[in-house]
């Protein structure tokens, strides 16, 4: 019975005992030190705990408690750097909250979960190299070109010293002699603010009136080429240049062949819309060296996609470590988050309610976006790993012998049976856009039509079938159906292929594939008459007729 | 200077009861004085409001820490520490989606000690799941549900469902993805009924399982209403009915003359170590009236008081020791392992294994292979077993002792051997070589539900059970085995819903053999 005595007197004194390490482990939290280290204008400031609020944005945040000069009113306190105030930014921390742009758990209020890269939270904070990603929360940056447009736009920016007078992502800009400010304005965000389009024509007005002084030796006549690539850069100066040179790069991959972003692109692959979203805890990090970040999972897909998803068919991107950093922050903006409708920036309303694009107008952008993945960045086609064939429609052979319909319908309704799909209705491309595309497609292989496009066989297909069976079956099938050259009887093929085009690439080739031209001999069989040429074109347009 | 007046009598009047207000305030709260003689520690007891459910005196029997192992003190001080940290939790907790999961996301990170106070309402909510079932083990071995506590041994029952309902409807009220998925396939569970009445084509028109589950949800999916229905139930109503069910096991106990110990206990106790306090060392104040001695088996009847000793202070040591202990693991679990809280509901990202709370992984094994029979069947056999346990076995022999009864120990570890080999057998068959669905894709659904392995299972503890009774011609030896068998069939049951199943259900010797995606 003793025993019992001393069971009470053990448990209680226990109880005590760990009633003060809890006391002591809820009442000393890292934020109080950090704190209490700081130091503001009138000495110590008050511990407490800190926070941001909005409830529009519906944060609470308390990341404050440690980043003390972050906070609403206390942007002077000094100490260790965790305290240190945010930079200056568009958008006041103050008022929007931290986790809206950086990710991150607001509610936390120590450091492993307040950054978020614990279990269980699925928005860890974005890494600071790739912070840029945030501003994809709320915005969508309109029109970017493909990555060589913006290059050649930067570039022409640099030849033409712009930067000298105006100050341009933190780059630049002279400050005027005895005054404060600099000598042009800041232009790193017109692409939001906008900016008066008739600059040129004021500058050179002011040049004029001027005798001396910069506009005099900074200043002089710009031609309409580079003025078109100064626009470019401008129009997509939004306070973050990493981003747009990443989406840029994006644009030259062809990624959105397979891939849909905002209601645009193939569905090969999945919609990435809000691919900067996935949450770290649901990927297989087996195969991603090096930490656990959604930032490495990105990085690593881009360079073996079949390594991070076993099932998955994209092929590998041939690109440069920069490019794959630029293509992972890319991923990484691909967000969203619901906003109260005072909150909507112009941008992304721009693209959900006027239809405005996210990619340029330009051909080459678009078919750096939409076609590069596939055909290749010049055209030059490709062959993937599985032993699927993407055409080489650059090639001037091909496009010497098809007419700018055949172009435009194959784009528009695709290649049923093939991997091309249609891009009009399921793609998201409008007419002018596939329209740019040939444009762009005759400027890269460098060939029109063909003179005469109204040509037609007039030969029984019977004829051509014996022709047939002895020259093209061995690649295109017996019946037409493709092997190692494309399938022939492709009713969607033939409707839009013109007998000239069938007639002419029968007869000159198509250099650069192992299709020989069948006008001259070859070491393994005779040169064909024109007259058997014609009963096999005659032969090929036969499958185009409905068979029972 | 005139000499200091003496003050007047009526001030000095009352200085001194001010003076002495502290002491008076002490002897009226307890009006029998310091408890230091028999007579007075016995007055105190039946003075006291809280301490008069006790008996005064208790037998030596009942200390013996082999007696109840202060399993059903441990689970009323897990109660205790649930009911304070609950209303400790209720100040902060918002019951409504994601405002939920933001308020406890807030009571961990924000509030004073929050984390902590959380973390003891949880684990103390399971050690009471644990302690009440031990509590209820216990009682089976020693025998002690037997005439007169048969009733009781009912009304534990319902504390034990209670209890289950109480941690239940606490799950969904995280709102997270843990809680969300396991309150989903609580109720599917609820649901499984449908099974059959789908099998006989009545659904249509009779459907209980959708019904139950309707009830338990409000709607046909988890959302506002479910919360706000488990919360209500979570914070007043099970409570309520605990406490009541409480009250009602407590005064029975001491109605039914304390805790059940053998006739002999007595001589088997031999003579009281150490000083014994003479019984009364004074006449009693206060003798045992008519009503205490109208039934036949209060404590002062029939049995002299030598073998007993004064609650004050013996049983309360006692009491409150256990009562300290289980707080002193509560407080540690609390500081070593915080309760999970994982990403916020989500009803579009399923949780692949879903699991229900770990208490209900038995039945959720059961049921992967037909919910009927792990919704309904089971639960419903084993409560209806469970129940008419006290009214089967009507034997006298064993009673108040471990594994009394004929067969006893014997009994015991043989149904332990049955228990567990016949659990692991049909599980790694079905594990192994899946069963009759896989077998033939087209069979009724009917055959399913009548022959699986839980009704198998059920079927070889039943069947062993009656060639026990047979064997040693005792319905107590047929009870020994069963129990026995059900405890061994939750155990391995419950540990294969818990470390091996994984997504879809499927076997995995570990979690780091699931598939990623």
């Amino acid at each position: 019975m003793e025993k019992n005595k001393y069971l009470l007197l053990g448990s209680s004194v226990g109880v005590l005992l760990l009633l003060i390490v809890a006391a002591q482990e809820s009442f000393r939290k890292p934020w109080r030190q950090v704190q209490a280290s700081g130091r503001g204008e009138d000495g110590e400031i008050a511990v407490r705990l800190r926070q941001i609020t909005n409830a529009n944005l519906r944060v609470g945040d308390r990341c404050v408690s440690c980043h003390v000069s972050m906070a609403p009113g206390e942007q002077s306190v000094t100490g260790a750097a965790i305290l240190a105030a945010h930079k200056p930014v568009v958008h006041d921390p103050a008022e929007y909250g931290c986790t809206v742009c950086h990710g991150g758990q607001g509610s936390a209020t120590e450091k492993a979960d307040a950054h978020g890269a614990v279990h269980f939270w699925p928005e860890p904070m974005i890494p600071l190299r790739f912070a840029e990603a945030g501003c994809g929360t709320c915005h969508t940056a309109l029109q970017v070109p493909n990555r060589e447009l913006f290059q050649r736009a930067r570039q022409t920016v640099d030849r033409l010293d712009c930067i000298a007078c105006h100050r341009i992502d933190g780059r630049g800009g002279t400050i005027r002699p005895g005054g404060g400010r600099t000598e042009g304005p800041d232009l790193s965000h017109v692409g939001i603010a906008g900016y008066d389009k008739g600059w040129y024509e004021k500058h050179q007005a002011h040049a004029a009136k001027e005798s001396a002084g910069p506009w005099k030796t900074s200043f002089g006549k710009i031609d309409d080429a580079d003025l078109e690539f100064i626009g470019i850069y401008l129009a997509t100066r939004v306070s973050a240049p990493a981003l747009i040179e990443a989406k840029a790069t994006f644009h030259s991959f062809g990624c959105l062949g397979c891939h849909r972003v905002s209601g645009a692109g193939g569905d090969e692959g999945p919609d990435l819309s809000r691919a900067g979203e996935k949450d770290p805890g649901q990927a297989d990090f087996t195969n991603v060296a090096e930490g656990a970040g959604l930032d490495r999972w990105i990085a690593e897909h881009f360079r073996s996609p079949v390594a991070v998803v076993a099932t998955s068919q994209m092929p590998p991107v041939a690109a440069s470590q920069k490019e794959i950093d630029l293509l992972t922050l890319y991923v990484l903006s691909l967000r969203r988050r619901e906003l109260p409708g005072a909150y909507v920036p112009r941008d992304q309303m721009q693209v959900t309610r006027f239809g405005q694009r996210e990619f340029a107008p330009d051909g080459a952008t678009l078919f750096g976006a939409f076609c590069a993945g596939c055909h290749g960045p010049e055209g030059a086609g490709k062959h993937a790993s599985g032993g699927a064939t993407f055409p080489a429609i650059a090639n001037p052979d091909f496009l010497g012998v098809v007419n700018d319909q055949f172009l435009t319908e194959t784009i528009r309704r695709g290649r049923p049976g093939r991997r091309m799909p249609g891009w009009a209705k399921d793609g998201g491309l409008r007419d002018e856009e596939i329209a740019r595309i040939v444009e762009h497609l005759r400027k890269l292989g460098g060939a029109g039509p063909p003179a005469d496009d109204n040509w037609r066989a007039s030969s029984k297909p019977e004829t051509g079938r014996g022709i047939y069976a002895a020259n093209c079956s061995g690649c295109h099938g017996a019946k037409g159906e493709g092997g190692k050259g494309p399938a022939l009887n492709n009713r969607a093929f033939l409707e839009i292929a013109t007998d000239t085009y069938l007639m002419e690439t029968v007869s000159r080739g198509r250099r650069g594939t192992a299709m020989a031209g069948y006008r001259e001999p070859s070491p393994t069989r005779r040169a064909l008459a024109k007259s058997e040429m014609e009963s096999t074109v005659a032969f090929i347009r036969d499958w185009q007729k409905e068979k029972k | 200077m005139s000499a200091p007046a003496t003050p007047p009598p009526a001030l000095q009047e009352f200085k001194d009861n001010l003076r002495a207000a502290p002491r008076r305030i002490l002897e009226t709260a307890f009006r029998s004085g310091n408890p230091s003689t028999d007579r007075t520690r016995s007055t105190f007891i039946f003075s006291n409001v809280f301490l008069h459910l006790h008996s005064v005196r208790v037998h030596r029997w009942t200390l013996k820490w082999s007696t109840s192992m202060g399993l059903g003190i441990a689970t009323t001080a897990g109660f205790l520490l649930t009911l304070i940290t609950g209303i400790l939790l209720m100040f902060y907790y918002k019951p409504y989606p994601d405002a939920a999961y933001q308020s406890i996301k807030d009571i961990h990170f924000v509030v004073p000690t929050g984390r902590f106070i959380r973390n003891i309402h949880r684990w103390a909510a399971n050690v009471m799941v644990v302690t009440v079932i031990l509590h209820m083990a216990r009682t089976f071995y020693t025998a002690s549900y037997r005439r007169p506590r048969e009733f009781n041994w009912l009304i534990g029952m319902g504390l034990l469902a209670v209890t289950l309902g109480l941690s239940f409807t606490g799950y969904l009220l995280p709102w997270d993805q843990l809680a969300y998925w396991a309150i989903t396939i609580g109720a599917n569970i609820a649901q499984s009924p449908r099974e059959v009445t789908d099998a006989i084509g009545i659904t249509g028109w009779f459907d209980p399982g959708g019904m139950q589950k309707f009830l338990l949800l409000g709607s046909d999916t988890v959302g506002p209403e479910a919360l706000i229905r488990f919360y209500l139930l979570h914070v007043m109503i099970l409570p309520l009915a605990l406490m009541a069910l409480m009250s009602v096991h407590f005064w029975r106990i001491r109605k039914d003359g304390g805790l059940a110990r053998p006739a002999d206990a007595d001589q088997r106790l031999g003579n009281a170590p150490g000083p014994v306090y003479p019984v009364f060392t004074q006449a009693p104040l206060k003798t045992y009236s008519l009503a205490a001695i109208v039934r036949g088996r209060t404590p002062a009847v029939g049995n002299g008081p030598e073998n007993t000793v004064p609650s004050m202070p013996h049983l309360f040591y006692a009491e409150l020791g256990v009562f300290m202990l289980t707080t002193l693991v509560c407080l540690a679990l609390a500081l070593i392992a915080d309760a999970p809280l994982k990403e916020l509901a989500n009803p579009s990202i399923p949780e692949n294994p879903a699991k229900a709370p770990w208490y209900f992984l038995g039945l959720q094994e059961l049921v992967s292979f037909s919910a009927f029979v792990g919704g309904i069947g089971i639960p419903t056999l084993v409560l209806a077993g469970l129940g008419l346990i006290p009214y089967l076995d009507r034997e006298e022999a064993g009673t108040g002792e471990w594994f009394g009864g004929p067969g006893g120990r014997k009994v015991v570890f043989q149904a332990l051997v049955v228990g567990f080999a016949a659990a692991l057998a049909i599980e790694s068959f079905a594990i192994r070589f899946g069963w009759i669905r896989e077998w033939y894709l087209a069979v009724p659904q009917f055959v399913v539900t009548v022959l699986n392995p839980g009704t198998i299972l059920a079927a070889v503890y039943g069947f062993y059970s009656v060639w026990l009774v047979k064997r040693y011609k005792s319905t107590r030896a047929g009870a020994l085995g069963l129990f026995t068998c059900f405890l061994c069939g939750f155990l391995v049951l419950t540990v294969i819903g818990t470390y091996f199943r994984g997504p879809n259900w499927v076997f995995y010797w570990s979690p780091g053999d699931w598939p990623r995606h």
